[in-house]
Order: structure tokens, then sequence, then C-alpha cells
């Protein structure tokens, strides 16, 4: 190689773009076994070399090796310099080479011995050196490391114990008196730095790390966290914002598993709200905020009204992150109780037009929650004329927000309305923006009937010119469902039957099916006979699905005059339960032991009706709405990602309903599988899952009531989480409370034979009852016989008979609740005056509950559907809750006001029920608490 | 409440293209998946969306697209907090989980940002092509702001303290094995340096 050539490689390679892989690696390969070391060509090479690597570059592992070992020879030279790269590059190399081990021994040398400014990288660098076996000799070392008074050798030990935690956990807790002196003990010596003349000074950022790296050993013991906590609170003691931060999020911790601590948190979080670090000031709100979604009653609304005052002087900083943070907390606040977040109005109005346009989403969106009946309609002009600006994603979330108004507000359909058709038909936007639309239109249509047919004629209008078939055929389902009842049903058929002219073969089935449910409009005999002559047209399709179903179609038509089933088949009064629907047949499927000769039979699957499915849907985008907005805030870091990865895919219910659903068929489908049960006839109703011990016993229960026409069966599940113990023969003894009056007759009971650790089972007791509404309260008792077991073999010693005992858990009541079912009705007011039978009952509430305690716990007692809105109390002094539901034994409806006050001395209750059933409407209304 | 709280540092150029970038993640797992023991390797905690290189560059386009010309300084990005900040042509990036402390994500930014600004300060600021020459000194101010997502210091002044300059240091020995062409060069290069020094 001559001078010259060796010159010009050393100036290409020193800027710019890099060189390849193999010339990289070739170059560390000579330079790092060089003798001498030249120090100052190997870090550039080093620096080189990571920079491939974070283009994502790799090397096979023989090379990564051979790197690794050239690397690591670097340790025998004296120059921090390069010893601080090549502490860099071990902790990349680690990942795709196995055989980082053998720099132990140089990495623990330094550790010791090294110069101030290397030792901090050498400790950091165990992390990647050390396992589950070698661990434990690095204690001496972090032990000492974490007492030291740099700042920067302390926080490297701290951290390299956190990252250590996962494998070698016992001998990390061996420093848990260091790490608490690391809290209370702020390091201010530096280790300098000669070559650099900065200004730097000990952040005491220390501090955050011990207090992170003792949650993690101490998490379980509630104790012992509250007592550190509060040794931190004195103003001295933490000096580092971030430490602060990490305190509120440990305090945030203890208060969700004890509310009771919040209290005497409350003086300590004040002081905090003039920290002169926003840090602080923001997690104290989130805090605050996310707990007092979950716990009003333990926050005074005085407290509350302070935080956010606080965060309203946070709207007028000038720095977007801070107005970010701020709104994003108001946001959450304004989905669960708008009305104390109206006060921010002024300062929300003016973030409306600001540049980031995450910053404005938010304002307005948070806007739409506060917005009153009065400034509804001026807030849509003005999100009108902002829409056009932003991108897809902020305009879903815009639609998400008038979306919910559209609930919230009923009355205001007209200007929501308008403002969807507007943007629907003049925006630009992909398939999201448009579908979001379209749903929030169908939502309008289904719960707003007034606003039924200017949407539809609009829908119409859309159709004419949209490019996406997916939202065509959901539009086309939608005007087959509720055209035919609307007064003109002639408008949409020319609509429909233009996409049958003008569409593709799948737009064509779609409108097929859709133009055929207008044959069944209330006797209209020219409209019925054009749909005939329009259908037969049809069956001249060239598509084989089209034409079918127009063949299917007519022949439904035909025979619907005589026969009631063909009318259902064109135009279904029911819908399946989706789920236990996929289980029977995935079952029926899998089973198959005839080639399918005996035939499905859904008649076990539970129905529903149009009213009913809405119902449901409207429960669970009430619930959605506040548990949505409540999971933001609380849950923190730690959720795991596994989850994180299911709710991204997931777009339904959250998961917990989701579960909950599969839980509740889940049970249903046990019971309705043995055999003692069959006699009894279909299943009424089955109530949700109640937890009748605490969530920490030694058995864990869990109560369901099943109904059915004679009969009642009280299921319990029962966990046995004694560890070594088998619990034999394990029943209920379920003492009615009426004696010798209850009506109902203990038949049988179905025990479990054996409950082994950890594992959960159903004990079942049935009864006989009367027919029609019987009600009843049962005292239980856990009655079994336990024996030890052989920790080895996990079976029962031999000859130990094992002793009886008792355990009480909560009693189960069979209330009027059980017999109703929640149903969905659009005009309530209209619906109560018409209902017959009236009962009227008045309670006193001496208990010092909020209002939405209140209003939460009698929709769970009645089962009813909680509607205009009224499931969310937005005074805290009076409140009215509607009810709406339908006997589970006849389908009589039941309607229910109940008007709360609060007052000083408890809470007064005036309950009055309408119902078409008068026994229902009395066991219900005089039974609500 | 994880100490881990940094998601990803990037620093990508005017075009979107990565001059740095470091996805992080606890470096053996958590607890609870070492405890259950379900496999003896542990499972790569990083965030799905960043789960291969492939994902990441995807990941750091439609960033650069969407955040390229605009000066928001935070924004919410694909489920992840976003904070960032342009300067001449490069922009750094720091991203943090969707319910992490957006202040103490831009206190670290700031912290490394200005980290880098201080120690870039004597070779004429922040640009590409400091940061592609100097990249030793890049590398060693992010790693001495975050270890494995743990936000170590964000203090600029303290963070660049600890950031050791490329030695001056050449080998003064000579090795007669390199030939007398190496040696000659040497010499020469070594006189030219005391002729200007003079």
């Amino acid at each position: 190689m001559s001078a010259q050539t060796y010159k010009k490689k050393h100036e290409t390679t020193i800027s710019g773009e890099l060189p390849d892989k193999m010339t990289i690696y070739q170059d560390c390969m000579t330079t790092f076994n060089e003798s001498p070391v030249n120090a100052k060509r190997c870090r550039i090479l080093i620096s080189r070399l990571l920079r491939l690597l974070a283009n994502g570059e790799t090397f096979p592992e023989n090379e990564a090796t051979t790197l690794f070992f050239s690397i690591s020879k670097l340790f025998q030279h004296k120059n921090d310099s390069l010893r601080q790269s090549v502490y860099v590059a071990i902790k990349e190399l680690s990942k795709i080479s196995e055989d980082v081990l053998m720099a132990t021994s140089s990495i623990m040398k330094d550790v010791q011995t090294g110069s101030p400014l290397i030792v901090p990288n050498a400790i950091r660098s165990l992390t990647y050196v050390l396992d589950e076996s070698t661990a434990f000799s690095a204690e001496r070392l972090l032990r000492s490391a974490i007492v030291s008074r740099d700042p920067a050798v302390s926080s490297a030990a701290l951290i390299t114990s956190y990252n250590l935690l996962p494998i070698s956990e016992a001998t990390v807790k061996r420093f848990a008196n260091e790490t608490h002196e690391a809290i209370k003990d702020p390091k201010e010596v530096l280790g300098d730095n000669p070559e650099r003349d900065y200004p730097a000074r000990s952040t005491f950022i220390t501090q955050y790390h011990a207090l992170g790296l003792l949650y993690e050993l101490k998490k379980n013991d509630k104790l012992a966290l509250l007592k550190i906590a509060q040794e931190c609170f004195p103003n001295w003691v933490l000096k580092s914002s971030i430490a602060k931060v990490e305190l509120i999020k440990v305090m945030t911790d203890l208060v969700f598993r004890d509310p009771s601590l919040f209290e005497s948190f409350q003086n300590q979080l004040e002081q905090w709200f003039a920290s002169r670090h926003e840090s602080v000031q923001i997690e104290c709100a989130k805090m605050i905020t996310s707990f007092a979604m979950a716990h009003p009653s333990y926050v005074s609304s005085e407290f509350f009204a302070s935080t956010i005052t606080l965060l309203q002087s946070m709207l007028t900083v000038p720095r977007p992150p801070t107005l970010f943070a701020a709104l994003r907390i108001l946001n959450k606040v304004s989905m669960v109780s708008p009305e104390k977040v109206v006060i921010c109005n002024p300062e929300l109005e003016s973030l409306i037009n600001h540049s980031n346009r995450n910053i404005s989403t938010y304002a307005i969106t948070t806007l739409l929650k506060t917005g009153t009946d009065k400034n509804i309609s001026n807030l849509i002009s003005t999100i009108t004329k902002f829409i056009h600006e932003v991108s897809d994603d902020f305009k879903i979330i815009i639609i998400n927000a008038v979306r919910t108004l559209s609930l919230n507000f009923p009355h205001e359909w007209k200007s929501i309305l308008d403002f969807l058709i507007d943007i629907l038909k003049n925006s630009e936007g992909g398939f999201d923006y448009k579908n979001s639309i379209v749903e929030a239109l169908i939502e309008i249509v289904s719960f707003v009937p007034q606003s039924k047919e200017p949407a539809l004629e609009n829908l119409c209008d859309f159709i004419e010119d949209c490019e996406y078939n997916e939202l065509l055929v959901r539009i086309l389902h939608l005007l087959g469902k509720e055209g035919p009842s609307t007064s003109q049903p002639s408008l949409y058929v020319r609509h429909i039957y233009n996409r049958v002219v003008l569409e593709n073969s799948i737009i064509r089935s779609a409108a097929v099916v859709a133009l055929s449910k207008f044959a069944l409009t209330k006797n209209d005999s020219a409209l019925n006979e054009s749909i005939i002559s329009l259908l037969r047209r049809i069956a001249n399709d060239k598509d084989d699905e089209v034409r079918d179903r127009a063949t299917i179609a007519l022949k439904f038509i035909e025979s619907s005059k005589e026969n009631i089933k063909a009318q259902d088949l064109i135009q279904s009064k029911y819908s399946y339960d989706l789920s236990s629907l996929e289980k029977k047949l995935t079952t029926y499927m899998s089973s198959n032991e005839d080639s399918f000769k005996t035939p499905f039979d859904a008649s076990a699957i539970p129905k529903y009706t149009e009213d009913e499915v809405k119902a449901m849907e409207l429960k669970r985008k009430q619930e959605q709405l506040t548990n949505a907005d409540l999971e933001g805030i609380n849950n923190e870091d730690e959720e795991p990602i596994t989850k994180r990865l299911d709710t991204n895919t997931y777009k339904g219910a959250t998961l917990d309903e989701h579960e909950q659903d599969l839980l509740s068929t889940q049970y249903i489908e046990e019971l309705l599988s043995i055999e003692e049960f069959k006699v009894f006839g279909n299943l009424i109703n089955s109530s949700k899952p109640i937890s009748l011990t605490e969530s920490e016993a030694e058995f864990e229960v869990r109560g369901v009531k099943h109904l059915f026409k004679e009969h009642v069966v009280l299921q319990f599940n029962i966990a046995n989480t004694l560890p070594d113990v088998a619990l034999d023969n394990v029943s209920v003894a379920c003492i009615s409370q009426l004696e010798d009056e209850s009506q109902l007759e203990e038949l049988f009971t179905i025990p479990i034979e054996r409950l082994l650790p950890s594992v959960e089972s159903p004990c079942y007791i049935a009864y006989k009852k009367p027919e029609g509404i019987v009600l009843d309260e049962f005292v239980n008792t856990l009655t079994f016989t336990s024996r030890e077991l052989n920790p080895d073999t996990n079976e029962v010693y031999e000859g130990d008979e094992g002793f009886q005992d008792e355990y009480e858990i909560d009693s189960s009541v069979l209330s009027a609740g059980d017999y109703i079912k929640s149903s969905f009705v659009s005009s309530f007011d209209t619906a109560f005056d018409e209902l017959s039978n009236s009962e009227v009952a008045v309670y006193n509430l001496q208990e010092d509950l909020s209002l939405q305690d209140v209003t939460n716990r009698l929709i769970t007692s009645t089962s009813c559907l909680p509607l205009e809105n009224s499931q969310n109390v937005s005074d805290s002094s009076e409140h009215t809750l509607k009810l709406f539901g339908k006997s589970a034994l006849n389908g009589s409806k039941i309607a229910l006001i109940v008007r709360m006050v609060k007052s000083s001395k408890g809470i007064a209750l005036k309950a009055s029920g309408k119902a078409e059933d008068a026994t229902l409407c009395s066991s219900l209304v005089n039974g609500l608490l | 409440m994880s100490l881990y709280t940094v998601e990803a540092v990037l620093i990508l150029d005017s075009e979107g293209k990565r001059l740095y970038a470091k996805y992080y993640e606890p470096p053996h797992g958590s607890l609870e998946q070492q405890q259950t023991k379900t496999d003896s390797k542990a499972i790569s905690l990083l965030h799905p969306h960043f789960k291969t290189v492939k994902k990441q560059e995807e990941f750091e386009s439609k960033l650069h697209a969407k955040l390229g010309k605009q000066d928001d300084e935070i924004i919410i990005f694909n489920d992840h907090l976003i904070l960032y900040q342009h300067t001449s042509d490069i922009t750094l990036y720091v991203i943090g989980p969707i319910n992490g402390n957006e202040i103490i994500l831009d206190d670290t930014l700031t912290g490394i940002k200005s980290s880098i600004d201080m120690i870039m300060g004597p070779y004429g600021g922040v640009d590409k092509r400091n940061i592609q020459e100097h990249y030793d000194e890049v590398l060693l101010a992010i790693d001495e702001s975050i270890d494995n997502g743990i936000i170590m210091e964000n203090f600029a002044a303290t963070i660049a303290a600890r950031v050791s300059k490329p030695t001056d240091e050449e080998p003064v020995t000579l090795d007669l094995d390199k030939g007398l062409m190496s040696a000659w060069g040497f010499a020469k290069s070594k006189l030219q340096e005391m002729q200007q020094n003079f």
C-alpha cells in the first residue's frame, strides 16, 4: 500500500457517507489488532461500526464474535477516550455476539480501578456480561458503587441493578438498604473530566433511580411503600424534579390500592401545585383526576376544582408540550364530568386555532364535551371551518366527538346531522374517514328517530357518487332496514334500483336484498307490484349471486302472504347472539359425528329483538365512554405489551367487557350441558357473575342466578386459593331469609367432589318455583371437608380423613331486576306515559354515597337501560335517572323514573315506575335498594 | 411506574434518512417473564411497532412525512408520544409511550439536544455533516443520557461533561514492520506539523 492510497482512504472515510460493511469490518480487524494501538483511529472506526449497526446492518455471529474479541483487546490501552467508546461498542455487540462474557474480568477491573470518567461506563456494561449464574459476583462492586459520593457512579450502579433485576432479584434485594440511603442522601461530588469545562452540576437524579429501584423491590409491601413515600414528603428530601414525579407515581399506585390514603396525601399534593417544575404539576393533576374518576367519593369537589384551576393556568403558557399535557388531562376529565371543565372554556376557545393540530383537536373535542345546549350549534359551525384543514386522523377524532354529542344532546340532531352530511359530501378524505362519518350517521339514525328521513335521503344522494364498496353495501343495508317504515318508501326504491343498473356485482347483490325488503311495506300493493317486476328483471342478471338472490327474494315474496316464516327471512325480526352462535357452530363443525346428518340446532342460541340489540349497543357505548377514558390515565407504563397488542388489533368492545361476555356465555353453556337441568326447559335469564367474597380471600366465590320458567338455579363458582389443601364435597348451604314463607322449594344440589388448589369449579343448587315473579334472599355458607395435600405428589395423604369446615360468604338476593332485560326505546317520555300500571316508592339513604354511586347501583340492580344520557350525574345535589327494560318472562315493558336529591341528611329517592305487568312494577319499585 | 420511560431516540436528516436510531427495551426482559419461565430465552419487549428493522424504518419514514415540515414539538403518532426539534438540516426525536409524562420526555429531548449543541459548538454547530463526522461524540452523549430506556441525566452540561473528546494521542513508537514508506510518511507529517507550529 503506497502512502498515497493510504492517505486517500483516510480522507474519504473521515466524513460523509459510510463505506460498505466489508471495508469497515476489514478496517476494524486490522486497526484493532495493530500494535501499538492507534487510539484515535480506533475510536473513529468504532463509531463507524456503530453507525453501521444503527442503520440496521448486522453481522453474522462468527464475525460479530471476532469483532468483539478484537475490541476487547483494546482494553489493554489506557486511553479513556478510546475506552469510553469501547464500552458503547460492547453494549451494541452484546446483542449479536454470544461471547461477551470474556470481557468480564477487564470490566470488573475498570469498575474498581478505572478513572472517574470510565467507572460509570464500566459499571453499566455489567448489564450485558452478567447472567443468572454470575450476577452474584458483582454484588460487592455494585453495593459499594451505590454508596459512592459521585452521582454518575451511584446512578450507574442503581440502573444496572434495575436492569439485572429480572435475572438476579435475590442479589439486588441485598442492596435495599443502600438504595434506600441513596434516596435520602443527595450526591453532589461530580467526577470531573479534565478535558471538558462545561458548567456541569449534580441534578440529584440519582434519587430518581434509587426510588425507581426501591419501588420494584418493595412493590408488594404496601406499608413499606407508604413509609418510603412519607419520608420523601419534606421539601428538602427530594431535590430532583423527576424523582418527585416518580414519587407521585408511587403514591398513585398506593391510592389505587387503598383509596383511604388519598386524604393523607392531599396536603403534599397541594404543595406540589406550586412547584416550579411543570412535570411535577402535570403528574399531580394526572393522579388526582384519574383517582377522582375511579373513586369520586374520596376527592372533595373543592380540591378537584383547584386541580382544574391549576390545569387552566397551564393553558396560557406558550410551550406546546405543557399545553398538550394539560389539555390531554382536561379532555379526559371532560368525557366523564364535563361540567367540571366548563370554567376553562375561554382558554379552550383561544386554542382552537393553535398551529399544533393535536392541541387544537384536543381543545375542540374538549369543548364539544363541555358544550351546553346553548353553544353547541355555534361550536359546530366553528368546526365546519376548521375540519377541512386537518389530516384524516384528527378528522376522525373530531367526528367521534361529534358522534357522542348526538347521544348526549339528541335534540340538537339537526345541526349535527347537517354537519355530518356537509363533510360527507364536501370534503376529501380516505376510507377510514368517510367510514367514521357513515358510522356516525347510522348511529344517529338508530338512536334519534326524528333524524331518520333527512339522513336517509342524504345518504341516497351520497351513494350516487361513492367510491367505496364497503360503504355502499352498509348504506344499502341501512336503506333496506329503515326505508320501508318511512313515509315515502318509493323514494328509496328508485335510488337502490339505480345501483343495480350502474354498479358492480357486490353492490348489485346488496341492492337486491335491500329492495326485497320493500316488498313487505304495509300492504302498499302498487309498490309491492313494482318491486316484484324489478326483481324479475334482475333475475336475468349476468352475475350468479345477483341472479340467485333475486330468485330467492321473489320466492319469499310470493309465499310471504300466507307464510310468516318467509316474511322473517326477508326482514328478520331477530338476530342471534353472535358469540354463542359462533361457539355452537364451531362445536358442531368439529364434532361431526354423523357427517352432518343431524341439522344444526339453533334453538338454544339466545335471540334478540331489534330493541334489545339497540339496548345492548347503547349500553356498550355508555360503558365504553366512561371506561375508555379512565383507562387512558390509569394504565401506567407497566401495562404488559402483549395486552397492548391485543387492544390495538381488537377494535370492538374493550377487552374486559368482551371477557365478561364470554364468561357469561361459558357459564350458560356449562349449565345447559348438565343432564339434571335439561328438564327445566329453556333458560329465561341469567344474571351477571357477582363476587361474593373479598378478592384476596382464601376461597373466591362468584354467584350467578339462572332463571327458568318454573325453576331457579343458583350457581356458585368457587376457586381454592390455598396451596396444599384440597377441598372435598364442596357445596353451599343457602338458607332463605323468608324461612317458612319462602315459595321456593329446594330440589337438589350438585356439589364439587374435589377442589384442588388454584382450580375453579361450579356448584349448583336448584329450586322449584311457582310461575311468575318470586323474590327471595339467601344467606350462604360454604361447607366442605378440607384435606391436606402431599406437596410432592399433589395427592391427598392416605388415611387423612380431613375435617369439616364452614366459610361464610355474602348473601344472594333474587330481586325483581333478575326478571328484567334492558331494552331501548327511542322516546322515553312517550313510552312512560303510555304504560298503564304505576307504582311510586320513596327511599331515604343514610350512607355517604355520591349520586353517581347510587345511579350506578340502580342501573346494576334493576338490569334496565339508562336512557337520555341519565347514567351520568352532572349535578352533585340532584339527579333524575330514566330506566327502561322488558320482562324476561313475557316481554312486557317497564319504565322507571328515579328522582334523587342529596342533602346533608343523606339521599332522598323517589321512584315512579310504570309497566304493563303490575306485579313486576310493584316488585321492582318497592325492592329497589 | 417503571423506570423504562423512553422507547426510542432518533436523528433523521432532511430527507428522513436515519443518522442515528436507537430503540430501547429492558435488557433482561421483565420480572414476570423470568418468573413464569415459559421460554428460557427472554422474549423481546420491544414495542410491536418496532420489532424489525423494516418496521422501524417504515415508522421513521411515516414520522418524517408527517412532521418533516411541521414545527409542533409534540404529537401523538401511532399510539406513541413524540417529542421533536428541528435544527438546521436534522431532526431529533424522543419517543415515549402514549401515557408518558410529556414534560419529562421534553426535558430529556432538550437535555440531549443542548448537550449535542455544546459539543458541536467548536465544530461550527449541529448539522448533518458534523453529526456524521463527530459521530463518536454523538453516540456518547446519547449513551450518557439514556441507558436502555432509563433516563440517566437530562441536564445538558452534566451530560456533555461526561463525553470524552476524541484523543489527540498518536502512537509514538515506530513499528519497523510497517516498512520504510510508512515510516517516511510518518516522519514527513511530523516534520510538517513542526513547521506549521513554528
